[in-house]
């Protein structure tokens, strides 16, 4: 059975969380978003504090450690 | 108990897993840090010589050039913005991009580049390439402000704040920024297929060194 849609509610928006320190960061400024820069195929996040302090990300896919 | 950078230095660095021989990576000075080092910077240097400059570890250097490559060949090369301030980034800056088809941008910043949609130059790049994060620091805080990745060359002496991939090397050599640019529009271009997987660009990295008058 199809899912009924609402005219009043919001589209749906795919939420972000920092691959670093796993807070959600959908609605953040200075937030970055791009694909793991070694297998191109997870969506690396990382939110501004994160990257001020320039914590570390790991590729949940390959592995790779950032920056 | 051994240190681990003693340990290091006793295994010998093959030139088959390097992009080009370990003695051209010496000779443009690719290794060759700064005396002051920070702490982001401990886990890519792996000796300090007795008179204070720190070493480099040119694996990391070859394996960064292999990721940056890849994410850059990715992108497409028009949203590529590659920017350096320093005089001796100019040339290979200018080189790098009229190899990969990037956008360069030597010398003073206008800000708002990045920020600023009413301004003439404004430009929405989907990725940025920085000479040095340090002198080229409008550019990078913009990037930072609006959330474009940001790859850097990234000296002894540099942070890691605000950047996305970092490229460990010796940022401030007329021939090691030119080597640098130089291996990495070639390892784009061999990634994107445009160039065969031993392929060589015509010109070698003299070519993108900054000419200096009356010594060249």
């Amino acid at each position: 059975m199809a899912q009924e849609v609402g005219v009043n509610q919001p589209p749906a928006v795919e939420e972000l969380y920092c691959t670093s320190c796993g807070r959600r960061v959908t609605y953040e400024r200075g937030v970055v978003k791009f694909p793991c820069p070694n297998c191109g195929e997870y969506l690396i996040v990382r939110c501004r504090i994160c990257r001020k302090q320039a914590n570390e990300y790991v590729c949940p896919n390959c592995g790779f450690v950032g920056p | 108990m051994p240190d681990a950078r003693d340990e290091f230095m006793s295994i010998p660095v093959e030139d088959k897993d390097l992009l080009v021989p370990r003695q051209k990576y010496l000779s443009a000075g690719i290794h060759v840090g700064t005396k002051v080092r920070t702490k982001d910077m401990e886990k890519f240097i792996y000796k300090v010589r007795p008179d204070g400059l720190c070493m480099i570890d040119i694996r990391k250097t070859d394996e960064r050039i292999r990721v940056a490559a890849k994410f850059l060949a990715r992108m497409n090369p028009e949203k590529i913005l590659v920017v350096s301030a320093r005089i001796y980034g100019f040339k290979p800056v200018r080189k790098f991009a009229e190899y990969v088809g990037a956008k360069a941008i030597t010398g003073r910043i206008l800000p708002g580049l990045l920020t600023n949609p009413q301004s003439p130059s404004y430009t929405e790049p989907e990725v940025v390439l920085l000479s040095d994060p340090r002198v080229d620091k409008q550019i990078h805080d913009e990037s930072a402000k609006v959330g474009i990745p940001v790859i850097a060359l990234v000296d002894a002496d540099n942070t890691l704040e605000n950047i996305d991939l970092a490229i460990p090397a010796n940022n401030k050599g007329r021939r090691s920024l030119a080597f640098i640019f130089w291996l990495l529009a070639r390892e784009v271009l061999r990634v994107r297929g445009d160039l065969p997987p031993d392929g060589e660009l015509p010109e070698g990295y003299e070519a993108f060194a900054t000419r200096i008058m009356g010594i060249m």
